[in-house]
């Protein structure tokens, strides 16, 4: 402190010796004065460097953004702070200069975040990228992850469903691995990335409001990934949620928007005419007389529009965001409290809703000198939600109202829902699917997640800092659904009241223990060094009760006590705990010569208790270079047109450990094992089997990357681009393979299977002014292809499931060396047999008639072993679900107080398979596909006949299949900014917006959604009746004081 | 000093970790494991619960064995909705081509079966595991009604795909098919272990919570079916040289003489069709039946009897029948075979037509004949005429899966009629039995001869599963020509004709597909059977 001071006083005598003893002075002495605020927030920025160009004279602002400084006329003043443009003012006789920076945009100074630290964006060597706080709130959008889609190269987003608070699939450069299903015959899907919040792993990123949002870093590549070592095989997400900066006045912000949502693209099934005439055709197709004459079709009119009866007009959405950030003495901090709600477009609000409360608080205090910090995140959210069914064909509430025919009606005479098995005259098999929506989805579901962390640091000498956290994150849920008695059909109904209840908690703690060290040798070798370790511990445990009979039958009262059942077997009752524990040490090496040449490397150690012991720890080393070209002196000469070009090379390996504990042991399987001795029905003996087959040897799954890419900036920063190309190899997935059924129990998790994926991605923006009219122009594009290898089978497939597209239908999905994950498999066809002669001709090499019970109209299968027989061996390829390219683009612009903003984003090269109707009933209604029937010689070529047996649609082909590509309108916004006509001191920012979320969609695909997240088992792309995504039309506002 | 104290802290911080050895280690407490099951008796009887759980599970998916056995008999065509897939036309056919696609018609079955006999292997190995402490009996006893089951399971499969691989002990090995006598002779020998060590207690004198236990009767009826199987469709003097015929007729005579059982008075009231008069479960002629409750859900129990539901009338409730899927519509030429004084007619098949049913939904079944199965069938005891409270009010339970309806595998009207056909002194007095109750006053006494034994066993056990390896057992060309049919049934109310042929039926020689899955699976250790 002493010498500091010491040398102060030397810097100032320095000073005035050279102003007044020294020098010779031109032009005349001026003291200027002024305040530098943010472009952006209007804020006063403090610390910012204001310096006489050409000259040795400079001071900086203070806290409250303002400046004094003496120069003279003509002298120009440089403004340069750290994150900002530079700006450069001349000057001329006032003594009074504002100045208004602007934020400055792709600094290569900016840092990322990269796991246990940061990093300078110009310095990393790997695939990450990072999309900025501003740029997720853009999107309006109330998950996170959504408001990724379309700005992430690589990154393929879908939801399961358009269902408000539905889960979101995030894919990192292809399907890195299938899955295995659990005891309960339950699919689990471990191929999502890991998220951290903050340091905290595994927090669930539906929690979070994208409001509190700073930046999110996606760690692409292994070599990025890797220090996460067993948890990273699908890629990293960070997440850093805004912390305020030291010497930064209070803000306060408030935004909101809210909106109407509306179903954008309504499927378009028969009519009750249309629908007559199809099944008049179908049954003289199939050698019955009409059931209808035509002037009783005439007569029939539209009958009843299931799709209009399940979409509500106006579901809404909102959200409010209060935030105050800033800092006092040696304390910064951050706090919000926001509400965000969306109704589902499906039902409306009484069926399928989210709403959720997020409270944060991020402090950090500075207890000495820079020297120890400390500081907490802390997180509370509240959510609450109910919905439909949206899995698979016998659990998705909106497949009903696809399949039930228009003849039905809605209510009876009395206003009730229509009970068509006492009053039914067309199919007493069909219920009204709105009834059935309102009687099956009364459910209303909470929970409470409380996490953060508390963290030290303590950095005792220059470039040395050592920071332990304590992390926790804990979550309680809740849940109730509600069944009454109805009766709608002979097969939908319900004779006793019923109730679900459910509880859980789960708690996690982490500690994390990091040491780094920065420090140079020979001044130009940077170098910096971490070691840490950290330790995870998991305790879950949940409760589930169902019971029958309630006392007061609604769903206000279906709480177990009020359920009266006293017979044992519609009781259900469980509850179990669930622990799991990790134990990590991680290293990092970075190093670089004037920063022209980079090298990093990081190497980390993991254990699980999911494995057995001797299996427990894996490790993940991870390398990767970079050269700065443009640092080199030889590059001076391309300066004019390009600024900076890096070309980086990276390999990591980084692993896969999601698997429910204890998948190395025999279970011994004591519930629903069960058998009835004696002669009183429904007294059943509980027995016992083992389950599983026990594998001692089951370790991690490891996916090892090569990446290669560059990153360059051209013409003055105005364009940008990053290319990077990979080959990513996921081997030993963690699967249960099929094993022989003589075996006699399920099979065990073993470790067998690989994916390749490898692709290429591409990300470019431009950004520029014409005068006062700010532009900027940004695409991206990534291309990967995925390919199975190394099935430990002898037929090398992982089968998929059956019955998944319709009734009784057959396997349709598969992982099979060779072929991409989960690809379409069924008979190709080669169009319609016109006449009886197409069917005689149709023969194979060998003159055997393929298809001799066809008859005109029928679908032509191709026989691709030519062995005159359409059988299972003809099936092959008929789909891939796995997107080859995914792109986007975005706009953005301002003009004064003006600001546009448009995103799009796209798929290419992937199909998805349609169901929407059981080949197993011939009374379900069609989709206007239907109209384009074969109806007589040359009436179609692509769709066949219709009879009542759905004798074409029996087996699955490619009928079912279609081309998935889209691009999406994502998001358009414009907005004014009012501040400057307001002009109040205390009012930083008011900007008021309209906004359109998916406002259009351009697709081949004639389902309401080509974005299709949702597939059973390891299926994807699988459409039985999806609940589409809405279209909004929103206003909005953002207000800072 | 000060920045080398905070070294220490800080090492010591970051191994922290790694001082505790057991941080790592978690336990499942809510779940046994193989290696901690196994101990007591308790844990003994819970696994061979699981055994009998096995044993019910095997009908549950794909085609059951009994609903098999009848559709590729002469009893009845395979039917099922107009719209379905050809798989119960190429079963009941025997031709592939019907239905080229279908490569796993039998897959569910054949993987239950394993599954079943897997939970038996598993607990016979692991009998020395158990600490028997003062209940030594039961281990006879336990390991006596496991391979039993055992026995029952491999004999159904046996029957079905002819060529299986045969595990004693838990394997995940690549197992070929073995020869079938091996198979036979495994089935003999647990069933005369079974015999052996199962107490000999009357019917009379079971408690009647133990109903549904193996007993030393079922296991000495079982032995006899077995024999009768073996040494007619393989031609061999005696069962895999373990069994004598004379053992097997002094099994089934020691049943007639020592086992209280009995002919329930009235045919009908065999059957929970008969309503108040039903004889109920479990009664004094049922020698053995799987039993089922109505506890299934969706939710993994699986309790009920899953396969009657394709009896039954295709997806319309008459009552007193409940709906169904249509499967094994009856072949007029069985409802023609009975004698009109024959009261087991009326009793064993639903005429649409004699009895006035009211049937609309033609238009959605396949091989319609007008008859269909009465022993067998969904009920509908609503008596709003809803087809699917089976459980009586309890509202729980879905018509397809809570069919609580026992499958009376063994009766004792068979033991009579086997000890028969097996040269019992008292044979004809045993045929007598049979017929006079099923024509009552009309009864006529017959010879008990081979033919008439095998013609009233027809009639007797129509649609028990029964039938189909009568026919096989008297050689596969008396069964082929049976079989064999040409005749004219209604698809979705338009005539069609319908064929079985009989060089079909010789061809796969009446055994079934093994489920191409496993053979590609098994890297084609398996092998298909001839004609599939």
């Amino acid at each position: 402190m002493k010498t500091t001071n010491k040398r102060k006083l030397v810097f100032l005598w320095a000073i005035f010796s050279w102003l007044f003893l020294g020098h010779v002075t031109y032009g005349q002495e001026i003291k200027v004065s002024g305040k530098v605020t943010g472009a952006d927030d209007n804020l006063p920025i403090p610390g910012v460097s204001v310096n006489v160009k050409g000259k040795q004279k400079g001071t900086s602002t203070n806290v409250n953004g303002q400046f004094a400084i003496t120069a003279q006329t003509g002298d120009i003043l440089v403004f340069r702070a750290l994150g900002y443009q530079l700006e450069e003012r001349s000057i001329g006789n006032i003594s009074v200069i504002d100045v208004s920076l602007k934020a400055e945009v792709n600094n290569l100074n900016e840092v990322v975040v990269i796991g246990y630290g940061v990093q300078k964006k110009k310095l990393t060597t790997g695939a990450n990228l990072q999309v900025k706080g501003d740029d997720i709130e853009k999107q309006s959008s109330t998950n996170v992850l959504q408001a990724l889609q379309g700005q992430t190269p690589g990154v393929q987003i879908t939801t399961t469903s358009g269902q408000p608070g539905s889960g979101i699939n995030v894919t990192i450069r292809g399907r890195g691995t299938i899955g295995y299903k659990d005891a309960n015959g339950n699919q689990v899907n471990n191929n999502g990335p890991l998220y951290v919040v903050d340091g905290l792993m595994g927090v669930d990123i539906t929690t979070i409001n994208p409001a509190d949002i700073e930046s999110i870093d996606v760690l692409k590549d292994a070599a990025s990934a890797a220090i996460y070592g067993s948890n990273s095989a699908n890629g990293v997400v960070l997440i850093t949620t805004k912390t305020g900066k030291q010497g930064k006045r209070t803000s306060v912000t408030f935004d909101a928007y809210t909106g109407t949502q509306q179903v954008a693209r309504k499927a378009d099934l028969l009519n009750a005419r249309e629908y007559a005439t199809i099944m008049n055709e179908a049954a003289i197709n199939s050698g019955k007389p009409a059931i209808f004459t035509n002037a009783a079709i005439a007569e029939l009119g539209e009958g009843t529009d299931w799709l209009d009866e399940m979409f509500v007009k106006n579901a809404a959405t909102e959200n409010y965001v209060l935030g105050v950030q800033g800092s006092s003495g040696a304390s910064v901090y951050s706090t919000s409290l926001s509400y965000t709600g969306q109704e589902g477009v499906v039902g409306g609000k009484s069926l399928s809703n989210y709403d959720r409360y997020n409270f944060r608080i991020n402090t950090e205090h500075n207890l000495y000198k820079d020297i120890i910090k400390f500081g907490q995140h802390l997180n509370f959210v509240y959510t609450k939600n109910n919905g439909i069914g949206v899995g698979n064909q016998y659990n998705n509430t909106l497949r009903g109202a696809f399949t039930t025919s228009p003849f039905l009606k809605m209510y009876d005479d009395a206003g009730n829902f229509f009970n068509n098995d006492i009053s039914g005259v067309w199919n007493r098999g069909e219920a009204n699917p709105y009834a059935e929506m309102v009687y099956n989805n009364q459910n209303r579901n909470n929970k409470q997640n409380l996490f953060g962390d508390i963290y030290a640091s303590v950095s005792p000498i220059k470039g040395l800092t050592f920071r332990t956290s304590f992390g926790f994150k804990y979550e309680s849920n809740e849940g109730r659904a509600f069944f009454p008695i109805y009766h709608l059909s002979q097969f939908s109904f319900r004779d006793k009241t019923s109730a679900n209840q459910s509880m859980g908690k789960n708690r996690t703690l982490q500690f994390d223990n990091v040491l780094s060290y920065k420090f140079d040798l020979a001044t130009e070798n940077h170098f910096e060094v971490m070691a840490g370790s950290s330790s995870i511990s998991t305790n879950e445990s949940s409760m589930f009760g169902s019971n029958q009979n309630l006392i007061f039958a609604d769903l206000e009262h279906a709480y177990l006590t009020n359920a009266t059942g006293r017979d044992g077997s519609v009781i259900n009752l469980t509850g179990s705990p669930k622990e799991f524990k990790q134990l990590s040490y991680f290293g990092r090496v970075q190093y670089n010569y004037k920063e022209r040449y980079l090298f990093n490397t990081t190497l980390r150690a993991d254990a699980s208790s999911r494995f057995a012991k001797g299996h427990r720890w894996g490790y993940f080393p991870s390398f990767s270079a970079g050269w700065v070209a443009t640092n080199e002196s030889f590059f001076a000469n391309t300066r004019n047109w390009l600024d900076f070009l890096k070309v980086r090379a990276s390999w990591g390996q980084v692993g896969n450990q999601n698997i429910a504990p204890y998948q190395y042991l025999a279970p011994i399987q004591l519930t629903t094992t069960n058998y009835i001795f004696g002669t009183t029905e429904g007294v059943l003996t509980p027995g016992a089997f083992p389950k599983r087959l026990a594998n001692e040897d089951i370790k991690w799954e490891t996916s090892e990357q090569t990446n290669i890419g560059f990153d360059a900036r051209f013409l003055n920063g105005k364009l940008n681009s990053s290319f990077d190309y990979y080959i990513k190899n996921t081997k030993d997935w963690l699967i249960a393979a099929p094993i022989l059924n003589t075996a006699g129990a399920d099979a065990p998790v073993i470790n067998g299977g690989d994916v390749k994926n490898s692709g290429v991605e591409l990300a470019l923006n431009y950004s520029s002014k014409v005068g006062k009219f700010n532009y900027s122009v940004g695409a991206n594009g990534a291309y990967n292809k995925n390919k199975v290898g190394n099935i430990p089978t002898a037929d090398k497939i992982v089968h998929g499931d059956v019955n998944l597209l319709y009734v009784n239908a057959l396997e349709f999905y598969r992982a099979e060396n060779g072929y991409p994950i989960g690809y379409f498999r069924g008979y190709k066809t080669a169009g319609i047999f016109q006449t009886e002669a197409d069917v005689a001709a149709y023969r194979s090499t060998s003159g055997k008639v393929i298809q001799p019970t066809a008859a005109p109209g029928d679908v032509r299968f191709v026989d691709r072993n030519d062995d005159g027989v359409i059988s299972d061996a003809d099936k092959t390829l008929i789909g891939d679900p796995n997107p080859h390219y995914t792109y986007g683009l975005n706009f953005s612009a301002n003009y004064k107080g003006f600001d546009f903003y448009l995103l799009a984003s796209g798929v290419a090269g992937n199909q998805i398979i349609q169901s929407w109707r059981n080949p197993s009933s011939s009374l379900g209604n069609y989709s206007a596909a239907i109209l384009d029937r074969w109806h007589g010689p040359g009436s179609s070529n692509r769709m066949p006949r219709v009879t009542e047996d759905n004798r074409n649609f029996a087996q699955i082909s490619d009928l079912y299949v279609q081309d998935g590509d889209f691009l999406r309108i994502s998001n358009v916004t414009i907005g004014y900014d009012f501040t400057k006509l307001l002009n109040k001191s205390y009012l930083a920012k008011v900007r008021l917006y309209a906004a359109a979320l998916n406002l259009f969609t351009f697709t081949k695909y004639d389902g309401m959604d080509p974005e299709i997240g949702y597939g059973e088992g390891f299926s994807s792309g699988v459409d039985v009746g999806y609940y589409p995504r809405p279209r909004t039309f929103m206003l909005g506002a953002n207000i800072r004081f | 000093m000060k920045t080398f104290k905070i070294y220490i802290l800080a090492v010591s911080l970051l191994t922290a970790g790694a001082c505790k050895k057991d941080f790592l280690d978690t336990e499942d407490v809510t779940t046994a494991t193989e290696q901690n099951f196994y101990k007591t008796p308790e844990d003994g009887f819970k696994a061979l619960v699981g055994c009998y759980d096995g044993l019910q599970q095997v009908y549950d998916n794909g085609i059951a064995f009994p609903v098999a056995a009848e559709v590729m008999s002469d009893n009845v065509f395979g039917g099922t909705g107009n719209s379905d897939g050809f798989g119960y036309q190429m079963m009941d056919e025997f031709e592939k081509l019907r239905s080229p696609a279908d490569n796993n018609l039998f897959g569910d079955g054949w993987a239950a079966y394993y599954r079943a006999i897997f939970r038996c292997n598993m607990l016979i190995s692991k009998m020395d595991q158990i600490n028997w402490g003062a209940n030594a009996g039961l281990r006879n006893t336990y390991e006596a009604e496991a391979r039993f089951l055992r026995a029952y399971l491999y004999f159904d499969m046996v029957r079905l795909w002819g060529n299986i691989p045969l595990l004693i002990a838990p394997s995940r090995e690549n197992i070929p098919q073995a020869n079938p006598e091996d198979v036979y002779k495994v089935i003999a020998e647990d069933l005369k272990f079974a015999v052996a060590n199962l107490p000999a207690t009357a019917y009379t004198a079971q408690s009647p919570a133990t109903y549904g236990r193996v007993t030393k009767w079922a296991a000495e009826a079982l032995t006899g079916r077995v024999y009768l199987y073996y040494t007619g469709y393989y031609s061999k003097p005696d069962l895999a040289g373990v069994i004598t015929k004379s053992e097997a007729l002094g099994y089934l005579e020691n049943i007639i003489s020592n086992g209280g059982f009995g002919l329930v008075d009235n045919f009908a009231n065999l059957w929970p069709v008969s309503g108040s008069s039903y004889a109920g479960e479990d009664n004094k002629e049922t020698i053995f039946a799987i039993k089922y409750t109505y506890t299934s859900d969706f939710n993994g129990n699986t309790d009920g009897n899953h396969w009657m539901v394709m009896n039954g009338i295709r997806v319309q409730s008459i009552p007193p029948y409940g709906m169904g899927w249509g499967a094994a519509t009856v072949n007029p030429k069985l409802w023609n075979a009975y004698s009109s004084t024959d009261t087991r007619k009326v009793a064993s098949i639903i005429s649409i037509a004699d009895e006035g049913l009211n049937f609309t939904n033609k238009k959605d079944q396949r091989e319609y004949t007008g008859y269909y199965t009465k022993k067998y069938t969904p009920l509908s005891v609503d008596s709003a005429g809803n087809a699917n409270s089976v459980t009586n009010g309890k509202g729980i339970g879905s018509f397809q899966i809570s069919q609580f309806q026992d499958y009376v595998a063994i009766r004792y009207s068979d033991v009579l009629l086997m000890a028969a056909e097996l040269g019992s002194p008292s044979a004809q007095s045993y045929f007598d039995q049979v017929r006079q109750r099923a024509y009552k006053a009309n009864f006529s006494s017959i010879p008990a001869t081979q033919s008439n034994i095998m013609a009233e066993r027809r009639l007797e056990f129509a649609f028990e599963g029964i039938r189909y390896w009568d026919l096989l057992r008297q050689g596969i060309n008396v069964a082929a020509s049976t079989i064999a049919e040409s005749t004219t049934v209604q698809n979705g109310e338009v005539n069609t004709a319908k064929t079985i042929s009989a060089s079909k039926v010789i061809e796969t020689k009446g055994l079934v597909q093994i489920p191409y899955p496993q053979i590609t699976l098994s890297n084609g250790v398996l092998q298909q059977n001839a004609g599939w």
